[in-house]
């Protein structure tokens, strides 16, 4: 490329930002995603989602563990991972709201919490001895519609501020565009909703299914929106994506992750549906791969 | 506060003989990249590439002939962190392991840091870096260490030419003033400082003269602090994050509506 | 010219680019552009070899100019600074009337039988370049101004063979020459008539008319046909120099190794000077010629010399080869009458005394006849031959690394064949493993078990574990302290050669061998004062520096201020003229000053440390100002006469109290002989030299030559290469003949500034092995393309002697030349690369050759061919 045209954020270096954190952008997102998917139902939808809302519980609070493994198996210094809480020269919390990672490890730390909560909630529904006094972290009721509310503030916020996180950087296509988190969330909606119905599929919740599925069909019109809009909002950056990742994008996050299962829904039958959501997980993972790994080959140029 | 120090960095005088970088490495006690037994990269003279955790100070090469070799020169940069007024990493450092000293200088703590590698993303001129003795971020501490005793950088003191200039930011910033009013009234073309007025982040603390475009350099010519994208990102990602609600809401809120428990969505 | 100034002397580099700040202009010629060039205003290109084309086209350029010839700034330097107006000898023929070949080349019939390794391919009688009328032979040379070969002119050299002992019998024409002390008869015994001069300059054997005819074909379109710089280049050098000449300006030249590796290296410096001379650049701040010296102290060790050719001081050393029986010989063969080195017999009888003290009497000689004398070239290369030859049994390797010197495969072969190897190092660098570890042994070719050579490792400490001194490019001593006791079993290398010599004395103390009775009288006490400092083992080395700046022989306490103190009869004692004076007092060690002068009155910096001769800054420094002792200019003021002394900015290179009205004594000896305007001290007629009538054995006038090894055909002369350079005629040394097609490529080998010579002292230091970690070879985009190579290929380079591989280092910083009509490719490799160290590379001295130059013996590392192909 010719020097004069190289954008300055071109002159970064790559945080090596690699699989552990892929993983954690998808799996926050699944966590996230699916409790706000949860929590939603279990707050306007009636009894026959409760199920399907149960499941989501389930999911989000494993989920949020792994999230919090991987991401401090990616420190270079995993024992020190509490200093982004705490100061550790003063003892006082550590916080700076504008600071994305600064928010997002205690967005991890509420969000884990009311999850966590959630989760006994979803435990306790099995009916197990002892098991009842949690029903009541679950809507509806005012407790349990607090943790729904809080807890599904904070995994909307999970699945956007991973957006957020790489966009407040100096790195090429990531601190290029202010559409990532618009885009992380849609799809931390989307895999969700995928997710919720490949498994939920087994427990027989057609009625929550079907509007999932429409659900689904709703987010990922809105996806393939903002994917175009991304890809506009980078403007001559977005030439970094003449390559093999333009492919992957294209083909594999537009094409299998949100083209085909939308041909897929349109067309009808659970076969259809599952499989739809899988490749919509399998989308949303590539689209991460992509936004990740396109920028962490860029810079250093010369 | 002590009066905010800093370097003026003349890279018409450097002639890139790298007692920089060994005497930041002597000094900050770093290692050879792979114990020293490295590969030519065929580029010019420069072999270490980068600025790193392992490497503070790194000079760059860039070669200018004519195919007809009837112009041509050799440009010399040793180039460090910035030092800047309002610092890309030091926003977003987690931990609060990036400080500003006494001396308006920005340096990483490294019993702090935890390694998570945000400031190496958000500094605009790829300055950081993981050193792998330590697994924390590292890069110039402007010598803190030595600062803190009245003694000159590392770098600056071993520059045989003093194009590295060490001072006081008032000082140096008319020294280098003068200096391109000099090169101009020599002939010299092109020459210009970067990084010297507060346009660029609130000022370099470590300014360039330059005599090409900064992107020659390997300098972004117009450095952001990854704040930049917040208001608007965070703003478009609430109105997503509306939108899926109503979204949800919309596609689950059907109470009383009946439908048949048919074997499809 | 001639130097890598920026990448080589980094530090002292710092001083040409506050130069340049100051508006002052850099050029630099070189055949690659380096980091130098990169400073540079000017980069002007030439070939490798092809220096004295360049710098004669620069004095043909001056001769011719208008400005030159017409401002009376120059006529002044040329009739009462230079010789111009001297008259040479009607013997003389010139280069340019014999294509090439001055006057007297004869066949080189010299040498002893014990050491046939002189190396010369012929030699000339230098009395026909003698000025008219003082032609008495080659004697008299001032032999301290050149570093000869050990041998005079062929009239006195031996051509019989026989026992060396007996050698320097010389011409039997010549009486005995009177004795002393006092010397002076014998001075006054060697003076010679003034030569004869023409002040209008109109002569056509006056030196100006020869020096003009000498150089007057060498015009600018020969410069761009030798060099391959551009015309307008080189015209553009020329004019940017002598506009910076003058009054007010000065110019000077800067060169090192560049200029040395040659085969004729000395002439390249002559002709640098010659221009100097002709531009009144000499003896000005700001003007001169600066020899940059390689390693650290580099300076100091010609000056108390590893030399083979001289003692202390640039005294010639006593040879066989000369007619050097006695001292009186000695001393009738190596003093000039005439001129500051009238003194010499001061200087050898303080030296004398230095080295056996109370022995050394004057009716022994005092002791001349214990000193050893050569046998002729015992230099590196010759030596290394030697050893091939198994002429030389043991060696002690103290800071060298032969085995990735020149030729390397032959001197590692020759190191195979000593009984005994002493390597004394801070690492176990290539020479001391070569038995091992060395391509020939790893490939098969050569066994261990083949090489008989007992290797013995000595650590050494480095120097900042040692206190003592450094002499430094501007003859600068200054003393360093210790700063922390050595590692293990490390021992600094003044308590080593102290041990050893103490040992030795020991081992030698029964013997009765009349050849040893001058090691067992040697004066060998530098045992410090101190009990606690004694049981260390070590010399005290304040002690060594008082026996160098000399003291009164009668009374020890009392040291000699400068050489003005010293005698001819034995009451003085001072190993070392040039140094006399760096310890006047035992308080006072002149070299461990720090003090500079106070800021905005910068002057010669008198006050920081000290520098040979007299803390003499500018030598010559009494050309700084006008005949009548004014300064030339107020901007370049340095030294004047005040109406009774010289005094000025620096210590006066002149007779203090010597008027500038002060005539020459016709009938005197020494500085009486020279007048007040005659600024040139050394020499004997006080005169800077533009023909060089004695002391190069290959020519009074610098002449291009092409190298030993060169693609194309010499273009100014028929006569190719100097017809009396050093060629050692030894297996594995073999030549490219001119032009040979199999090796069409000139290449050129240098440093860089990231690593140290043959790389013990930075391969084994990862900080820098990171900077520059493979060897390479620096090619032009147009061979690579040629031959197929891209950046970073494996490459093979093929000398008649050697092949290494390198990774190619495509850059248009080089580039290829058109000589004489034909492009001619020039590659470049740094040398610091061998198979020890933290990384490794192949040695790139096994493509040189064992070939030299004829009055220093210096290699032609700078300019040989080879073939560049894809490895
Ligand atoms: N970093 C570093 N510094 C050193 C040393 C070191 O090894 N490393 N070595 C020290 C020692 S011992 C010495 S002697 C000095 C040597 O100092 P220099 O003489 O500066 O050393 P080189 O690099 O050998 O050669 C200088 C230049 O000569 C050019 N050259 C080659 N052939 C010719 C020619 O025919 N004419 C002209 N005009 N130029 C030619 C080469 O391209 C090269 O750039 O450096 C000392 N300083
Ligand atoms: N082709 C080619 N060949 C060249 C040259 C060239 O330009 N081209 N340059 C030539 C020149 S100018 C030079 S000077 C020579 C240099 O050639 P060498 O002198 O053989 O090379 P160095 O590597 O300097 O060797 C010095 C050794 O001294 C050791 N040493 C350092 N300090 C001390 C100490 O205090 N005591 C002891 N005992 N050892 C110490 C170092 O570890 C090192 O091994 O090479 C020459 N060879
Ligand atoms: S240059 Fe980079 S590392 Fe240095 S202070 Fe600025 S943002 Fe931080
Ligand atoms: S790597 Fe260290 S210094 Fe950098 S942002 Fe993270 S905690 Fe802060
Ligand atoms: S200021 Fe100190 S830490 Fe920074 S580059 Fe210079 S020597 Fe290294
Ligand atoms: S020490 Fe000075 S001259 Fe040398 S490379 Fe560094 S900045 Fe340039
Ligand atoms: S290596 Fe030492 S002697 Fe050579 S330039 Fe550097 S400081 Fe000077
Ligand atoms: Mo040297």
């Amino acid at each position: 490329m010719n020097a004069e045209m190289l954008p300055s954020t071109l002159f970064s270096a790559a945080p090596h930002w690699k699989w552990l954190i892929i993983w954690y952008f998808f799996i926050g997102g699944l966590a996230g995603g699916t409790f706000f998917l949860a929590a939603l139902l279990d707050l306007v939808g009636d009894v026959r989602d409760r199920a399907l809302a149960r499941l989501g519980y389930l999911i989000a609070f494993p989920a949020v563990l792994v999230c919090g493994l991987l991401l401090i198996v990616d420190l270079g210094r995993p024992s020190r991972f509490w200093h982004m809480l705490i100061q550790s020269n003063t003892g006082w919390p550590m916080f700076k709201a504008y600071s994305p990672m600064s928010l997002g490890a205690w967005a991890l730390l509420v969000f884990g919490f009311f999850a966590f909560l959630a989760f006994l909630a979803a435990l306790g529904d099995r009916g197990r001895a002892g098991g009842r006094w949690r029903i009541r972290l679950r809507p509806p009721g005012a407790l349990g519609a607090l943790v729904a509310v809080g807890g599904g503030i904070g995994g909307l916020f999970l699945s956007g501020y991973t957006g957020l996180l790489l966009a407040a950087t100096n790195r090429p296509i990531w601190s290029d565009t202010t559409l990532l988190g618009v885009s992380f969330l849609i799809s931390a909606a989307s895999t969700s909703s995928a997710l919720l119905i490949v498994l939920g599929r087994r427990l027989g919740g057609v009625y929550a299914l079907r509007r999932l599925a429409r659900f689904e069909v709703i987010v990922m019109v809105l996806e393939l929106i903002a994917l175009v809009a991304l890809v506009v909002s980078l403007g001559p950056l977005a030439r970094a994506w003449l390559s093999v990742w333009g492919v992957l994008l294209v083909v594999g996050v537009a094409g299998l992750g949100i083209l085909v299962p939308l041909v897929l829904h349109w067309r009808g039958g659970w076969r259809a549906a599952v499989a739809g959501g899988v490749l919509v997980l399998v989308g949303g993972f590539l689209f991460r791969v992509v936004i990740v790994l396109s920028s962490e080959h860029l810079g250093r140029t010369i | 506060m002590a009066e905010p120090m800093g370097f003026f960095t003349d890279t018409s005088i450097c002639i890139g003989c790298k007692a920089c970088e060994v005497a930041c490495k002597e000094w900050n006690q770093l290692p050879a990249a792979n114990g020293g037994v490295t590969t030519l990269s065929g580029d010019s003279y420069d072999n270490t590439r980068q600025l790193d955790g392992l490497h503070w100070r790194h000079v760059r090469f860039v070669e200018q002939f004519a195919e007809d070799r009837k112009d041509g020169r050799w440009l010399l940069m040793s180039d460090v962190c910035k030092h800047c007024v309002r610092a890309g990493c030091m926003e977003v450092c987690p931990t609060g392991a990036i400080i500003r000293t006494e001396f308006d200088t920005v340096v990483i703590q490294s019993d702090t840091c935890n390694g998570c590698r945000d400031c190496i993303a958000a500094c605009p001129f790829g300055v950081i870096g993981m050193n792998p003795v330590s697994d924390t971020a590292q890069k110039c501490t402007l010598c803190y260490d030595r600062l803190k005793v009245g003694l000159e950088p590392a770098c600056a003191k071993a520059c045989p030419t003093d194009s590295i200039q060490f001072g006081t930011i008032r000082e140096l910033k008319e020294r280098a003033a003068a200096r391109v009013t000099q090169l101009d009234r020599q002939g010299v073309k092109g020459a210009y400082l970067y990084g010297a007025d507060d346009r660029m982040l609130g000022g370099l603390n470590s300014f360039f003269l330059l005599m090409d475009r900064p992107e020659v350099y390997g300098l972004p010519a117009n450095p952001q602090m990854p704040s930049r994208t917040l208001r608007a990102g965070a703003l478009w990602t609430t109105l997503t994050a509306v939108v899926v609600g109503l979204a949800g809401v919309f596609s689950f809120r059907q109470r009383g509506h009946r439908e048949p428990d048919e074997d499809r969505p | 010219m001639g130097s890598n100034m920026a990448e080589n002397h980094p530090v002292a580099f710092r001083w040409p680019m506050k130069a340049k700040m100051n508006g002052a202009k850099i050029i630099h010629v070189d055949p690659r552009f380096t980091r130098t060039s990169a400073m540079a205003d000017i980069h002007a290109h030439i070939r490798a070899g092809s220096d004295i084309a360049f710098l004669g086209g620069l004095v043909n350029f001056v001769l011719d100019h208008p400005r030159w010839n017409s401002e009376p700034f120059f006529r002044t330097w040329l009739l009462e600074y230079s010789n111009a107006p001297f008259i040479v000898s009607s013997d003389f023929q010139d280069a340019e009337d014999r294509d090439g070949v001055f006057s007297g080349l004869l066949e080189y019939k010299g040498g002893v039988t014990e050491w046939p390794l002189n190396g010369f391919v012929g030699s000339y009688d230098g009395k026909s370049w003698q000025y008219a009328g003082t032609a008495t032979g080659a004697t008299g040379e001032p032999a301290a101004q050149t570093a000869k070969s050990g041998e005079t002119g062929p009239s006195n050299r031996p051509h019989d063979a026989g026992a060396a002992a007996d050698r320097g019998t010389g011409d039997p024409r010549r009486a005995a020459p009177p004795p002393g002390p006092p010397f002076d008869a014998l001075v006054r015994s060697l003076k010679k008539p003034p030569p004869r001069r023409d002040p209008t300059l109109q002569d056509p054997r006056c030196v100006f008319q020869i020096v003009k005819r000498h150089f007057a074909r060498y015009t600018p379109e020969m410069v761009e046909r030798v060099t391959g710089c551009p015309k307008d280049l080189f015209l553009k050098v020329a004019e940017t120099l002598l506009e910076n000449s003058g009054p007010d300006r000065t110019s000077a030249f800067v060169y090192a190794v560049a200029w040395t590796q040659h085969t004729n290296g000395p002439q390249i410096i002559g002709c640098a000077a010659l221009l100097q001379i002709l531009l009144g650049n000499m003896g000005r701040p700001g003007a001169g010629i600066m020899a940059l010296r390689g390693h650290a102290s580099i300076q100091g060790s010609t000056d108390i010399p590893t030399l083979y050719h001289s003692i202390h001081g640039y005294l010639g050393h006593p040879s066989v080869l000369k007619r050097h029986r006695t001292l009186a010989e000695y001393l009738a063969s190596e003093t000039v009458a005439t001129g500051y080195y009238a003194n010499t017999p001061k200087f050898m009888v303080s030296y004398l005394k230095s080295m056996w003290g109370d022995a050394a009497t004057k009716d022994n000689g005092f002791g001349y006849g214990w000193h050893p004398r050569i046998l002729g070239d015992h230099s590196h290369l010759p030596m290394f031959v030697a050893m091939d030859e198994r002429r030389v049994k043991g060696m002690l390797l103290i800071g060298q690394n032969p085995a990735t010197s020149i030729n390397a495969r032959l001197e590692r072969r020759a190191m195979g064949k000593l009984e005994w190897l002493v390597v004394k190092d801070n690492w176990v660098h290539e020479s001391a493993t070569f038995w091992k570890n060395a391509p020939e042994v790893k490939s098969g070719a050569v066994r261990p078990q083949d090489i008989k050579t007992e290797v013995f490792f000595f650590p050494s400490a480095q120097v900042a574990e040692e206190e003592g001194s450094f002499t430094n490019t501007q003859r600068m001593l200054q003393w360093h302290f210790k700063a922390a006791e050595p590692p293990g079993d490390c021992r600094g290398d003044l308590w080593f050669t102290y041990q050893l010599g103490k040992r030795l004395k020991a081992l030698y103390a029964s013997s009765t061998a009349a050849r040893d009775e001058g090691f067992q009288k040697l004066l060998f006490d530098y045992a410090p004062a101190a009990e606690s400092e004694r049981a260390k083992g070590g010399p005290d080395p304040h002690r060594i520096l008082k026996e160098i700046n000399g003291f009164l022989t009668a009374d020890p306490g009392q040291h000699l201020k400068g050489f003005g103190e010293l005698k001819d009869d034995g009451s003085t004692t001072c190993a070392s003229w040039i140094y006399c004076g760096v310890f006047p007092a035992p308080d006072q060690n002149l070299a461990a000053r720090k003090q500079p002068d106070p800021p905005g009155q910068e002057g010669g910096q008198l006050q920081w440390g000290w520098a040979w001769p007299a803390n003499r800054r500018i030598m010559y420094n009494r050309a700084s100002a006008d005949l009548q002792g004014r300064p030339w200019s107020e901007r370049k003021k340095w030294v004047w006469w005040d109406g009774s002394t010289w005094t000025g900015k620096d210590t006066p290179d002149f007779a203090i109290t010597r008027s500038p009205s002060a005539k020459a004594d016709p009938n005197g000896i020494g500085m009486d002989a020279l007048s007040g305007t005659e600024p040139f001290i050394m020499k004997t007629d006080g005169r800077g030299w533009l023909f060089v009538p004695t002391g190069l054995v290959d020519g009074p006038l610098p002449t291009h030559y092409e190298p030993a090894e060169s693609p194309v055909k010499n273009p100014l002369y028929k006569q190719q290469s100097s017809p009396v350079l050093k060629y050692w005629k030894h297996e594995g040394n073999s030549l490219a003949g001119t032009g040979d097609p199999a090796f069409p490529h000139v290449i050129t080998t240098y440093r860089l500034t990231e690593h140290y010579l043959a790389g013990a002292m930075s391969r084994w230091n990862p900080w820098l092995t990171e900077l520059q970690p493979e060897l390479f070879v620096e090619i032009s985009p147009e061979l690579a393309a040629a031959q197929g190579i891209r950046n970073l290929d494996f490459v093979r380079i093929t000398s008649p002697r050697a092949s290494v591989r390198a990774k190619a280092l495509v850059t248009r910083r080089l580039r290829p030349f058109v000589i004489d009509g034909k492009t001619v490719h020039q590659v470049g490799m740094p040398w610091h690369w061998g198979y020890e160290g933290v990384v490794t590379g192949d040695v790139v001295n096994e493509l040189t050759a064992l070939v030299a130059d004829p009055n220093v013996s210096i290699h032609e590392g700078k300019s040989f061919v080879c073939r560049v192909e894809k490895a």
